[in-house]
């Protein structure tokens, strides 16, 4: 028989053990899976029978080679491949594959075993079976059960089973250290186990079993990493971070300036908006400083443009006064968030309206300005030329068609609109039909400039985001157009053109120069940022979500290019994906989400909110904003691995050294220990170097992980016990402890400066420089340092106080997870379908690949059926009437109102229409129902206590079939949509229902105020 | 996946009573019947096949080399089939492997139906059902070998019917979704 398999794929044991026992030769043969000989094996190992028969499930293969032995050892042979192999695997992923949750499931596989072999000798009884081997090869490689305690039984078991001869015999061709999980992903094409979710027991914790990870990646360590940990750990008088007053770039150093897209004033950034701007910069920027680069970080409000003015007009102020009240507020959010700014500037400030001036006349005198007549919409009620965000209509686009596109972009099919081509076109103030009228604006001539754009793309996009070089590249593949920079608005900067006095620059040619004027803010010396002298390089970072992009890396590289004057063009282009809320989208209007003033409020610090933010970075794909998640990484990872690791360093350090930092004297452990955190040091050198913001948590929270299972190991607390060479030893983990907590410190203090600075006063220390181009750690304590008080850094959030905001802040998202019971009632699966209905929209919107959504759709199905089933069993208000016979005339009244109401509800809550249609019409056949009964009941005589007087049969007949043809009128107006034609319509059926509800006495119910609500 | 549901399903398949079949306090699925449990998806469906006495449970315990197939297909479906279609590069990977597999074969095991058909078809259900027109045609054998199992009523149980036509109208019906 041969056995394929590959390099390290502990499986591949397995095989060869089983092999054994059932007394056939076999020959091992390493693959590539890759490799195309072997294209037809699906999963390593495979085992090849004499007859040719390949088997690649080491169940089956036991099954085969072993006689029966029973169900016993059948149900333990599946438990070990289907539930103790993946959680095993899992456990062992590092890097994006790591699983902090494989521990504890593992540890309960492990319970159940131990609990089993307590009772029994082997699994499936008193004698050995392969369910005994199989189980045993697969917690011999990686030393599963190296440091667990409390497995006596499982242990005693292991050991019966490893002095097997044929286990010893395999184990000599097969030796156990070249062998680990992690080759699993190299067995099969599916990335290994990892596409498997482990299943959570849903027992109590088994409680801590298995030593946490460490002892197994020591094995990994390789001598040179000992001796590059051995000879770094040394202590040199640290440089000083030194900044100047005033940072400008030097020839021959690097040199980094960083910009954060310019938030508009008038909105109050959100979370989303925090992480994807201004604190992914200043995180960066903190980390650039702190690496030794001469940075400068820029950013300022964007004031200009019709929106502020619009808001001036509503709060009846000036717009100056508006942009003045506005940028106190963002001034004070970022202030809190601790934002670090070199400058945090205006577009309204003087220099702003110089320098845009100046580019102006530059790209005009290069030639790259056009005038053309421009037709555009004029609304005559509010008397003034719409700008393009004040336009709403149908998107041109073919094949879109949707109704609410914006004047400037569609946010359905997300392509760029020209206001004049919506069709129906209608003041998003007023909402009455503007007219086209012609004037001449200035375009900047795009497609001039593409040329040289393309040239300096291909050499730029290397080091911007994915989606950024996307974007861009689309962009560049539809081909560029003229541009229109000018606006006839007064709030702006003024075009300094002949004949164009009145008008003002478009905010996107304006707004981006605001980089350019805030740092002449900064220094009259701006332009050796900008436009540096020949031998001084400045690298531009710029930070912003991905709908910024294009401006960043067509229209602005293109107006630069096009002036020619050797600006700084942006060599890195850090775009964010979205931040959802709890998987919805963050509503100022509807109060769903946290923004910047909120999370002041809440009383959690503004580190933390910086921490937990950077760690769910949209980075690479969309990512949510949760609370649970925010208070778990608080208290797992800040609290519990972080605070804890620091703060027990430092109080050993306190209590029994005498706040002296004792001496180190490195061990085979203590250089294991700094090998590995050179590894993550490493990592997070490598990830800041590339603003990867996420990853750099990562590593740095690995740091603290390894810090804590060493002192869990070495347990200093009883080695100070001991006798005097146990006390030294203990010095030493306590000197290495503290020094890592100061490295973390360092680490630490872009994310969290505030806690990295207090953490500096209780070590009694101060930043030092990290050394990006040789990342060691080094002796940063040495023998002696006095440390100051040690406090805990970090305090637990409570599950009540995070479900208290939780409700606070989540708007009506908060309530769907009640969908899971079988019995529900009506008015929970309706929320549920609205929940679930969102989300199918999101993820519909968000992606083209059906097996991705459509089991949602599947769900939300399942929910409507289940709702449909729970509308008739339960007999609701709106069913009572069909099952009564003959209903009186005020319960369908009732039903009808209480439809009504439930129709507007869920108009207002989506426009999806196939959600609403259903009960729309059952509203319509409330009503005709009702329309008969007043009949009857108008022709019968009506019980004295319904109505105080007997209406005039007659003209209520006449009334209610006018309604009725009213209504028909209306309803196939309102079809056609235009709301100009039917809005009259819904009047004149309004005014006729009044006055029937004043000859019955019966107030109309309206449902037409529904509709004209659900635009916005 | 290969949860609950599908055992109840094979069981009918089978024509043998399910028994009372959840999940365990491991979330593994359990069938109680006969005052015995079985744990396990695969070794659940072992016990089906030894009460049952359908052409398909006969075929499935043929001969040792048959039986080791099958299970192993069985617990390719759970370990790789269920939980991958969720994952679109797996679920990639997967149609491909299938449609390989099936350029000359029938079915998975032998020349027969057997109860890996059976694992295999309920645990890829969803993915093949979410396939455009396109897609199932570039996946040919595949899609041969699944509209041949969902035409055999004990296996499709009065699901509709996934659509396999080759004429597709679909292209310049963009608008319309299954």
């Amino acid at each position: 028989m041969i056995i394929y398999t590959n390099e390290g794929n502990p499986l591949g044991l397995q095989l060869q053990i089983l092999a054994k026992f059932a007394k056939r030769e076999v020959q091992v043969q390493l693959v590539n899976l890759n490799d195309s000989k072997y294209k037809h094996l699906l999963v390593l190992p495979t085992l090849e029978l004499d007859n040719g028969l390949q088997l690649f499930s080491t169940a089956a293969i036991a099954k085969y080679l072993l006689a029966d032995e029973g169900q016993q050892r059948d149900e333990w042979l599946e438990w070990s491949t289907t539930l103790l192999a993946p959680a095993l695997a899992h456990h062992m992923g590092v890097g994006h594959k790591a699983d902090p949750n494989a521990l504890p499931v593992l540890n309960g596989l492990v319970k159940k075993l131990d609990d089993h072999l307590k009772s029994s000798p082997y699994l499936a009884g008193d004698k050995i079976t392969s369910a005994d081997l199989a189980v045993w090869s697969l917690l011999a490689p990686d030393g599963t059960l190296k440091g667990a305690q409390n497995v006596d039984h499982l242990r005693d078991w292991y050991g019966r089973l490893k002095v097997l001869p044929e286990v010893q015999q395999v184990l000599q061709q097969q030796p156990l250290k070249d062998l680990s999980f992690n080759a699993l992903q190299q067995s099969n094409r599916y990335g290994g186990l990892h596409h498997i979710t482990l299943k959570r027991p849903s027992l109590v914790d088994a409680g801590k079993l298995l030593a946490e990870t460490g002892n197994t990646l020591a094995d990994t360590i390789t001598d040179e990493e000992i001796e590059a940990a051995r000879t770094a750990f040394t202590y040199v008088e640290p440089k000083k971070l030194l900044e100047p007053r005033t940072v400008l770039p030097k020839a021959g150093e690097r040199n980094v300036l960083i910009t954060s897209a310019l938030p508009y004033v008038n909105n109050v950034p959100h979370l989303g908006n925090i992480i994807g701007c201004v604190l992914s910069a200043d995180i960066f920027a903190r980390y650039s400083r702190s690496a030794g680069y001469n940075t400068l970080l820029i950013c300022g409000t964007d004031e200009y443009g019709t929106a502020t003015e619009n808001k001036a007009l509503a709060e009846n102020l000036t717009p100056r006064e508006i942009c003045d009240k506005y940028f106190e507020l963002h001034n004070a959010i970022y202030r809190w968030f601790g934002i670090g700014f070199d400058y945090f500037g205006r577009t309204t400030h003087q220099e702003q309206t110089e320098i845009v001036q100046e580019a102006f006349k530059d790209v005009h005198s290069a030639g790259y300005i056009i005038t053309e007549s421009v037709e555009q919409l004029l609304c005559q009620k509010c008397d003034r030329f719409l700008a393009d965000r004040f336009v709403e209509g149908t998107c041109p686009h073919p094949g879109c068609g949707y109704e609410d596109a914006r004047g400037d972009q569609c946010d359905k099919c997300g392509k760029l609109v020209n206001a004049t081509e919506l069709i129906r076109p209608r003041c998003k103030v007023c909402n009455s039909a503007p007219v086209l009228r012609s004037s001449d604006q200035l375009f900047i001539d795009l497609p001039k400039a593409e040329p040289k754009l393309r040239e300096w793309v291909d050499k730029a996009d290397n080091g911007w985001t994915h989606n950024a070089r996307v974007i861009t590249r689309a962009w560049l593949r539809e081909g560029l157009k003229p541009r229109c920079i000018t606006r006839d608005l007064k709030w702006g900067i003024p075009v300094p053109h002949a004949g164009f006095e009145k008008k003002v620059f478009y905010v996107w040619f304006d707004a981006p120069f605001g980089y350019v004027s805030m740092t002449k803010r900064y220094t009259k010396d701006y332009q050796q940022w900008w436009q540096p002298a020949k031998g001084t390089d400045v690298e531009l970072f710029q930070f912003m979500a991905k709908d910024n992009v294009p401006f960043h890396s067509v229209v602005w590289p293109s107006v630069l290019l096009a002036i020619n004057k050797g600006h700084t063009l942006v060599s890195h282009i850090m775009a964010t994906e979205y931040l959802n809320y709890e998987d919805g989208k963050f509503s100022k209007s509807r109060g769903i989400g946290v923004f910047g003033n909120d999370a002041q409020e809440t009383g959690i610090p503004a580190d933390v909110w910086r921490f937990y933010l950077a760690s769910a970075r949209p980075e690479g794909q969309d990512s949510s904003f949760s609370w649970n998640d925010l208070a778990a990484r608080n208290n797992s990872e800040l609290l519990n691995n972080l605070g804890n690791f620091v703060n027990r360093a430092l109080v050993f350090c306190e209590k029994n050294f005498n706040s002296l930092v004792p001496e180190v004297v490195l061990t085979q452990d203590e250089l294991i220990l700094l090998a590995l955190i050179n590894r993550e040091l490493r990592g997070y050198i490598n990830s800041l170097e590339k603003a990867k913001l996420r990853d750099g948590i990562r590593h740095l929270l690995a740091i603290s992980r390894h810090g804590n299972g060493y002192m869990q190991t070495q347990q200093p607390w009883v080695l100070l016990k001991g006798d005097e060479t146990q006390k030294k030893r203990a010095a030493t983990i306590i000197g290495l402890s503290a020094n890592i907590a100061c490295l973390l410190a360092n680490l630490l203090f872009p994310y969290m400066p505030s806690t990295a600075r207090t953490l500096f006063d209780q070590l009694n220390s101060k930043q030092t420089t990290l050394n990006a181009s040789k990342p060691l750690a080094t002796l940063l304590l040495p023998a002696g340092h006095k440390i100051g008080k040690p406090a805990p850094l970090f305090a637990k959030l409570e599950q009540a106080f995070i479900d208290e905001l939780k409700g606070k802040y989540g708007g009506v998202q908060a309530q769907t997870e009640s969908a899971k019971s079988d019995q529900l009632s009506v008015a929970d699966l309706e929320q549920a379908i609205q929940a679930q209905g969102n989300k199918v929209r999101e993820l519909k919107a968000s992606t083209k690949d059906k097996s991705v959504w459509q089991p949602e759709v599947n769900k939300l199905l399942e929910l409507k059926k289940q709702l449909e089933a729970a509308q008739k069993a339960a007999p609701s208000a709106v069913q009572a009437p069909t099952k009564s016979g003959t209903p009186s005339v005020q319960d369908l009244e009732k039903a009808v109102q209480a439809q009504g109401e439930k129709v507007r509800q869920l108009k207002s809550s989506t426009k999806d229409k196939s959600v609403w249609q259903p009960e729309v019409n059952v509203l319509l056949d409330l009503k005709k129902q009702l329309e008969a009964a007043q009949k009857t009941a108008s022709a019968a005589p009506v019980p004295a206590a319904s109505a105080p007087a007997t209406p005039n049969g007659e003209q209520v007949k006449a009334l209610e079939n006018k309604i009725a043809q009213q209504g028909e009128k209306v309803r196939t107006l309102k079809a056609s949509g235009d709301a100009t034609v039917w809005k009259p319509e819904v009047e004149i059926l309004l005014s006729l229902k009044k006055e029937l509800a004043t000859l019955t006495g019966v107030p109309a119910a309206a449902p037409a105020q529904g509709k004209s609500k659900k635009k916005k | 996946m290969c949860d609950v549901a599908t055992v109840k399903k094979i069981a009918n398949c089978l024509g043998v009573s399910p028994g009372q079949v959840k999940l365990n306090d491991e979330q593994v699925v359990t069938r109680i019947s006969k005052n015995k449990s079985v744990n396990g998806f695969a070794s659940i469906l072992e016990t089906l096949a030894l009460e049952s006495t359908s052409e398909t449970a006969l075929n499935s315990k043929s001969s040792r080399e048959v039986e080791a197939q099958v299970y192993q297909w069985i617990e390719f479906a759970v370990l790789y089939v269920a939980p991958g279609s969720k994952d679109k590069y797996v679920a990639k990977q997967l149609l491909a492997d299938f449609n390989r597999l099936f350029i000359n074969k029938s079915y998975l095991v032998g020349h027969f139906i057997t109860l890996a058909d059976l694992a295999v078809y309920y645990a890829i259900y969803n993915l093949v059902k979410c396939l455009t027109p396109v897609e199932k045609e570039s996946y040919l054998n595949l899609s041969r070998w699944f509209d041949h199992l969902q035409q055999r009523p004990e296996v499709n149980q009065g699901e509709p019917l996934l659509n396999f036509t080759t004429i597709y109208l679909h292209g310049w019906a963009t608008g319309t979704h299954i």
